[in-house]
C-alpha cells in the first residue's frame, strides 16, 4: 500500500475498539474520554495495521461503520481453476486436493500455463510448400510453454493422447520411465513371492509413502498392540464416547494407573520400518553424479527457490522438475464481524466479475484528495499520463498550501467537521492549519437538475483563494478547502533538550519515516437520511424524520517529503 | 474537411539510402530514417509504424524476417558513453515483435531468433541463432548469448531444446498471410 505522496489513508475504527473482556467496568467513561482526546499518531507502529486507502474499505449498513479487511469475516463461495475457469465442488476438493484435475498445467520453469500440442517428429524440409502441408499426423503429444519455450519432451514426458494428461502423467517419471505404483508392486509380488525388494533408486516419495502407510496401518489395526485400557488408536470414534473419556482420564490421573492395574500391558511401541517393503528408504549419500552434473551444467541447471516451492518432491536440477497442476482459486464473500451481515458477495458464476452485494466505503463516505495549491512539479506529458507528477521535497520552515477536496457520494447534504492537531505528533512536528474546518457538501444530483436549479445556492462563501474561514471552491457535490503546513527543520540538534513533560528528548539519528510529512485529521460527518420510501407506515416515517446520523474517523494525509539538507 | 492525420511538426530527417529486394513488403506507414544504408533482404515483412533508424550505423534485415508494429531498430543506446559505433544486423527468419527496441552499435541477432513484445536489446549485444527474448525482457549491452537461449523477463536464462525448424515454418506462414493484408509501397522509400 506504500504509495508516493500525496495520498489519503483512512483509519478503520476497529483498531480502537477494546476487546470486550478487557474493558474495566469501573472506569469506562474516563477511558472513552481519554480515547477521544488522544491524537492519532500515523507513525505509531500500530497504525501500520489500521490505515487503508479508501478503495480497500467496505461499509456495514447495519452497524453504520467502516469495515476494513481485518474486521470482516471471509467465506468461500466457490472454488475454481484460474486456467480453465471450471468450478470445483467442495466435496471433490476433499478427495482430489486443491489442484485442478483437468488438463491444466503450469510450466515448472516459469509458472506460465502450458498447452498440449503435438510433437513434430520430422520437421518439414521443404519450407516453401507451407501452404499445402496438411497431412494429419497423430504423433505423440507434449506440454508446451509459450512463454519460456519449455517442452515436456525435454524431460522425456510425451503422451499418447491429448486428453487425460493427469492420469498419463501419474504413470510416468521424468525421462518417460514408467512409475511403479504400490498396486503394481503388490500384484507383482503375488505372482512371484520370491521377488527381491525394489532398489532404493526406484522408490519415489509416493511409493514410499504408501508402503509406510500400509505398514503402520497394519500395526494400528493389529490385535496385539492395543493401548492399555482397551483403547486402540485406529478407530477414532472410541475417543468421543464418554466411557472412553473416563477411562482415559483415569489413566492420566496420578496413581490412577496403579489403581486400574493395567500397567502390566506392553508399552505401546511401534516397530520402525526396517526394509523397503515397509517403506524404508536409505539416504543417498553418494552425490558424485550430482556434483558432476553441476560441474557440467552450471548455475542455470539448478532450480531456483520459486521453482522448488511449487514442487511436491525435492529437486536439485531443472530436469527433475515436473509440470504442476494449477492451484484452485476461490471467490469469497465478506461478512461484518460484528453484526454478521453480508457486505460483499460475488456472483457464483466463475466467469462473472460482478457482485450481488458490494457495500464499498467509497459510496458512503466522502473521498478526500489532496494536491498542492501551487504545483512545483512540471505537468506530466499526455503520453505518460497515469503517472503522477512528482513534487520536489518541501523546504523546512516554509509555509505550503494544499487544496483538500471532499467529494460527497450521498444523496443527502453532508455536514463535515474537521480537526487536526496544531502540531503533528512525533519528534519533528509540523505546524498545521485548516483554513475552513467546518462546511457543508451538497448532495449528488442529476446534472440537469443542478443546471436548472440556477444559482440560488450561495456562491458568495466561495473565495477562490486561501482565506481563513472560507471555502476555497465549491462544486456540484464537492468542496475544496485550504490546508496550510509548515514543515519542521529535520535536524536532531535543533530539538529542545526536554519535552513538555520534562523527559529528555530522543536524540537518535533521523529515522527514515520522519522525512515524510503525514498529518492526522479527524473527520466527523453528519447527515439526515431521507425517509425510507419502502416503509409504508407513518410511524416508521416519523421515526426516521429528524434523525441525524453521524460517522467519525481518523484519516492520514500524506503531504510530501521534507528535504533534510 | 480536414480529417487528415496531424503531421508531425518535426521536420523529417534525411531519406536513408535503401537497398530492398523486390519481394520485400513494406507499407508507407513504416518509418525509415538516418544516414547510413538500410538493407532489407527477400521476402521480409515490415509492419506499419515500424521504425528503422540508421543514424548510428547501417541496418541489415535478413531474409524472411518480420518487424512488427512500433518495433524500433537502431535506436540510440541508453548509455551513450559506453556505446560503440555500428549498426544493427538481423539474420534470416528473425521476428521483432511489437514495441521491441533494438539499440544500435554493432548489435547482431542470429537466424531464427524471436525478440518478443516490449523487450530491449542493448547496444552491441550478440544474440545467437534460434534464441528467444521473452516479453519485456532486457538484454544488457554487449551480452553474448549462445544459440537457442531463452532469456526470461526476470533475467533468467535457459537453453531451448525445441526443434527450431517448426518455428521457422510458423514464421513463414505468418509472412504468407500478413503480406496479403499490408499494402506494399516500396517506392516511397527509394
Amino acid at each position: 500500500m506504500a504509495s508516493s505522496p500525496p495520498y489519503t489513508y483512512i483509519q478503520c475504527p476497529c483498531s480502537n475498539e477494546e476487546p470486550a473482556e478487557g474493558s474495566d467496568a469501573s472506569s469506562p467513561e474516563s477511558d472513552s474520554f481519554h480515547d477521544a482526546e488522544r491524537t492519532f499518531d500515523p507513525r505509531a507502529p500500530r497504525s501500520n495495521y489500521s490505515l487503508y486507502p479508501l478503495e480497500y474499505l467496505l461499509y456495514c449498513e447495519e452497524c453504520q461503520q467502516i469495515r476494513c479487511p481485518r474486521c470482516v469475516d471471509e467465506e468461500i463461495v466457490t472454488y475454481y481453476c484460474p486456467n480453465c475457469l471450471f468450478e470445483v465442488a467442495s466435496s471433490n476438493l476433499r478427495s482430489d486436493g486443491n489442484r485442478c484435475t483437468r488438463n491444466c498445467y503450469q510450466c515448472p520453469i516459469c509458472s506460465g500455463p502450458v498447452q498440449v500440442g503435438e510433437v513434430q517428429a520430422e520437421p518439414e524440409t521443404n519450407l516453401l510448400s507451407a501452404d499445402n502441408a496438411t497431412a494429419a499426423p497423430h504423433g505423440p503429444y507434449a506440454l508446451f510453454c509459450q512463454y519460456c519455450s519449455w517442452v515436456s519432451s525435454e524431460i522425456g514426458l510425451e503422451f499418447e493422447r491429448a486428453s487425460g494428461i493427469p492420469s498419463q502423467l501419474a504413470k510416468m517419471k521424468n525421462g518417460g520411465i514408467p512409475r511403479i505404483t504400490a498396486k503394481e508392486l503388490k500384484e507383482r509380488r503375488k505372482e512371484d513371492p520370491d521377488m527381491p525388494p525394489l532398489e532404493d533408486e526406484l522408490v519415489d516419495a509416493e511409493l514410499q509413502y504408501s508402503a509406510l502407510r500400509s505398514f503402520y496401518q497394519s500395526q494400528i489395526n493389529g490385535p496385539s498392540n492395543g493401548l492399555p485400557g482397551g483403547l486402540s488408536l485406529g478407530d477414532g470414534h472410541n475417543f468421543s464416547s464418554p466411557a472412553a473419556l473416563t477411562r482415559m482420564m483415569s489413566m492420566w490421573q496420578p496413581g490412577g494407573r496403579g489403581a486400574q492395574g493395567k500397567t502390566a500391558g506392553p508399552p505401546d511401541v511401534f516397530p520402525e520400518a526396517t526394509d523397503t517393503d515397509k517403506g524404508l528408504k536409505l539416504a543417498q549419500l553418494d552425490e558424485s553424479a550430482k556434483v558432476q552434473k553441476l560441474l557440467n551444467g552450471g548455475w542455470n541447471e539448478t532450480v531456483s527457490k520459486d521453482q522448488l516451492l511449487g514442487q511436491l518432491e525435492h529437486a536439485h536440477f531443472q530436469d527433475e522438475l515436473r509440470p504442476l497442476q494449477c492451484v484452485l482459486r476461490t471467490k469469497r464473500s465478506r461478512r461484518c464481524a460484528v453484526c454478521r451481515h453480508i457486505i460483499s458477495k460475488p456472483e457464483n458464476k466463475v466467469a462473472s466479475t460482478r457482485f450481488k452485494i458490494k457495500l464499498v466505503a467509497k459510496s458512503y463516505i466522502p473521498s478526500i484528495s489532496i494536491r498542492p495549491l501551487e504545483p512545483r512539479a512540471p505537468p506530466v506529458p499526455v503520453g505518460m499520463r497515469p503517472q503522477q507528477p512528482q513534487e520536489p521535497p518541501l523546504k523546512p520552515l516554509q509555509p505550503y498550501q494544499y487544496i483538500l477536496t471532499f467529494k460527497n457520494p450521498l444523496f443527502e447534504k453532508l455536514k463535515v467537521t474537521l480537526a487536526t492537531p496544531n502540531n503533528t505528533p512525533g519528534r519533528f512536528s509540523s505546524k498545521v492549519a485548516l483554513l475552513c474546518p467546518q462546511f457543508d457538501i451538497d448532495p449528488v444530483k442529476d446534472m440537469w437538475e443542478d443546471a436548472l436549479d440556477g444559482d440560488d445556492r450561495s456562491r458568495t462563501e466561495e473565495t477562490g483563494q486561501a482565506e481563513a474561514g472560507k471555502i476555497y471552491k465549491r462544486g456540484r457535490n464537492w468542496v475544496s478547502i485550504i490546508l496550510e503546513v509548515i514543515p519542521p527543520l529535520l535536524s536532531v540538534d535543533s530539538l529542545r533538550p526536554h519535552t513538555a513533560s520534562g523527559e529528555p528528548t530522543d536524540r537518535s539519528p533521523l529515522r527514515e519515516d520522519e522525512k515524510i510529512l503525514e498529518i492526522p485529521m479527524f473527520v466527523r460527518m453528519e447527515w439526515e437520511p431521507e425517509a425510507q420510501h419502502d416503509v409504508g407506515d407513518r410511524v416508521g416515517k416519523d421515526r426516521n424524520e429528524g434523525q441525524k446520523r453521524e460517522l467519525a474517523y481518523w484519516c492520514v494525509l500524506g503531504v510530501g517529503q521534507i528535504s533534510h539538507e | 474537411m480536414s480529417t487528415a492525420k496531424r503531421q508531425s511538426t518535426v521536420p523529417a530527417g534525411p531519406k536513408p539510402p535503401v537497398n530492398f529486394s523486390s519481394t520485400v513488403t513494406i507499407p508507407k506507414d513504416a518509418v525509415l530514417q538516418g544516414t547510413h544504408s538500410i538493407t532489407i533482404q527477400s521476402e521480409t515483412l515490415i509492419h506499419p509504424r515500424a521504425r528503422l533508424d540508421s543514424n548510428l550505423g547501417s541496418i541489415l534485415v535478413g531474409r524472411r524476417s518480420i518487424v512488427q508494429e512500433r518495433a524500433q531498430i537502431g535506436v540510440e543506446p541508453q548509455n551513450i558513453d559506453a556505446a560503440v559505433p555500428g549498426g544493427v544486423s538481423l539474420g534470416d527468419y528473425v521476428v521483432v515483435e511489437v514495441n521491441a527496441v533494438i539499440e544500435a552499435g554493432g548489435t547482431e541477432i542470429g537466424d531464427g531468433s524471436v525478440v518478443q513484445v516490449g523487450s530491449r536489446i542493448g547496444s552491441g549485444a550478440k544474440i545467437g541463432k534460434d534464441c528467444t527474448i521473452a516479453a519485456r525482457a532486457t538484454v544488457a549491452p554487449g551480452t553474448v548469448l549462445p544459440d537457442q537461449t531463452v532469456v526470461l523477463s526476470n533475467g533468467q536464462q535457459r537453453a531451448d531444446k525445441r526443434l527450431a525448424d517448426a518455428r521457422k515454418l510458423s514464421t513463414l506462414k505468418q509472412i504468407n498471410v500478413v503480406r496479403k493484408m499490408i499494402r506494399n509501397d516500396q517506392d516511397k522509400f527509394k
